[in-house]
């Protein structure tokens, strides 16, 4: 039973970690035209700001099982497979990216005008003021909303079980479930908690250190 | 060095700057006065191109800010410093770091870590000038030994002192102060206005203060305009305005609203007259004595001057107006509250 833990324990690490990696990068990067376009932005666009507000919500609307089957072509073409861990990080990532964009968007709008204001004042360029004022100022903000969107991909991990994704969540409903096995339900569930209790402390650790 | 032409400024449809025209010269302490919702710190911006304007000139050491491309923008504001209310300085910088920041922006490669800079050669002088420029302002603004700290720890005084350098850190001909002392307690703006009429004499650099303190604008403005809703409602020098009858209108007298029924008098004291003892030679010439009701005796730059108000019986009021006369003293008769 151990080695069952231990097996799709660094399957859910496997996924977790690269779905973090990348919907971060991309939530991050969307997120930066957000708040380039949006109502207050440094270059205000509302016909932009529209479209992406309206991409971002429609995704976010999936239910997470609905869009992961929606994308198999997707991810077949990305990953080469369409079922195991790697390909479940496709869906993964794609679902958490608007999820994403948002959680750093709401860290930059957080970021005092004023501030803005006075790097405008002595002639910074829009990307020194988004970059080395604004991301600058929000950083301990966005680490601890990096921490939600890992527990929130650890949540989705276990419904990528369902495309063959492994990990701790299908051998909780495989095992457990179907098998009757309660001590390997238990067991991963018990995983489940301490790693969701690791990824938040990491991120506070992490959030007071940069304040 | 300011030039201000019949500026018209919308937001919306809602006129908020309504025909203003004045002009700032090289070298003076230029004040905006008015309530809250004047339009001053707007104004501020439009010098600056922070804010947009609808018609009219705004001509910043000979330059049309409406008309500068972004690259001609950026050196304008290069040019010229800014101090807020809230300071606004960067939390997670410490002193050093916030003073040195508008020196890197302009830097030619500041994006690159220094390790980088390093292996490419390049950087390095000008690393060394960051921070000997940057400890010459922590000194100028006394807070060399603080450069360390977390603007978090700051006082007011000392976070307003570190913006004042982070401001003067390009070396800008003009200064401009939004509100600057009004988060501040007394005797920490008094320090701080002290430091901005330090600087103006020695760098003979032009400050424009928008405030709604009457004490700031009084201790170092040498020329004011008054904003009312928009419109320029007085423009002159500031002596004068505070010393003519009605020079400030409603504006200098909302502390003294409640005055007693009857007539009241306004007594001014301007340089000439203040050493004297008026009220009491008038009390002891005319026989009489009068309640003084309200008034204010304040440094203007570097004299004390002022005002009293005394509150004359009407049978006696054709006595004292003749005796004023006569004195050839400035006054004025309040309307009755």
């Amino acid at each position: 039973m151990l080695e069952a833990l231990l097996g799709a324990l660094s399957e859910t690490l496997y996924m977790v970690f690269f779905a973090t990696l990348f919907s971060s990068i991309g939530g991050f990067g969307l997120a930066i035209f957000l708040i380039l376009t949006g109502p207050h932005g440094l270059r205000p666009r509302p016909g932009i700001y529209a479209a992406l507000d309206a991409v971002v919500n429609l995704l976010r609307s999936f239910p997470f099982m609905i869009l992961m089957i929606a994308l198999i072509p997707f991810t077949r073409t990305v990953a080469g497979v369409a079922y195991g861990s790697t390909a479940a990080i496709v869906p993964l990532t794609v679902a958490a990216i608007p999820f994403m964009a948002r959680l750093v968007e709401g860290s930059l709008l957080e970021v005092d005008p004023g501030v803005v204001e006075a790097a405008r004042s002595f002639g910074a360029s829009d990307g020194q003021i988004i970059f080395q004022v604004m991301v600058r100022e929000a950083m301990p903000s966005i680490v601890l909303n990096v921490a939600v969107l890992a527990i929130a991909l650890l949540g989705y991990s276990a419904m990528a079980g369902a495309i063959g994704g492994g990990g701790l969540g299908a051998l909780a409903y495989n095992e457990g479930y179907i098998r009757f096995r309660a001590d390997m339900m238990l067991g991963a569930v018990a995983v489940l908690i301490l790693v969701v209790q690791c990824i938040q402390i990491c991120g506070n650790r992490i959030y007071k250190k940069l304040r | 060095m300011i030039e201000v032409r019949n500026l018209v400024k919308f937001y919306q449809s809602e006129p908020v700057l309504r025909d203003l025209s004045f002009s700032v010269a090289p070298g003076e302490i230029f004040g905006v006065v008015g309530q809250s919702g004047a339009g001053k710190s707007t104004l501020l911006r439009c010098f600056n191109g922070l804010e947009p304007y609808q018609s009219g000139s705004v001509q910043v050491m000979g330059r049309e800010v409406a008309r500068l491309r972004d690259k001609e923008l950026k050196e304008l504001r290069r040019d010229m410093g800014m101090i807020f209310q809230n300071f606004c300085l960067m939390n997670r910088k410490n002193v050093f770091e916030n003073v040195a920041f508008p020196l890197r922006v302009w830097e030619s490669h500041p994006a690159l870590p220094k390790r980088v800079r390093r292996f490419l050669g390049i950087g390095e002088t000008a690393d060394a000038r960051t921070r000997a420029r940057v400890m010459e302002l922590l000194e100028l603004v006394g807070l060399a030994d603080k450069r360390f700290e977390r603007v978090q720890n700051l006082s007011g005084g000392q976070k307003q002192r570190v913006g004042i350098a982070r401001a003067l850190a390009l070396n800008p001909k003009i200064l401009l102060c939004d509100e600057a002392t009004s988060a501040l307690d007394p005797g920490t703006t008094l320090d701080i206005l002290q430091l901005l009429q330090d600087i103006n004499a020695h760098f003979r650099l032009t400050l424009v203060v928008v405030t709604h303190q009457m004490e700031v604008v009084k201790r170092i403005c040498h020329r004011l305009l008054l904003l009312d809703k928009g419109a320029g409602l007085r423009l002159g020098r500031t002596e004068d305005l505070f010393l003519s009858p009605g020079g400030m209108g409603r504006f200098a007298d909302e502390e003294y609203a409640r005055l007693p029924s009857g007539v009241n008098i306004r007594l001014l004291f301007p340089r000439e007259i203040a050493r004297q003892a008026v009220i009491a030679a008038m009390a002891r010439d005319l026989g009489l004595s009068f309640p003084i009701v309200g008034g204010k005796l304040e440094h203007y730059i570097d004299d004390v001057l002022g005002f009293l108000i005394i509150n004359v019986p009407e049978e006696n009021l054709d006595t004292v107006y003749g005796y004023l006369r006569e004195k050839n003293l400035r006054w004025e008769a309040l309307d009755d509250a």
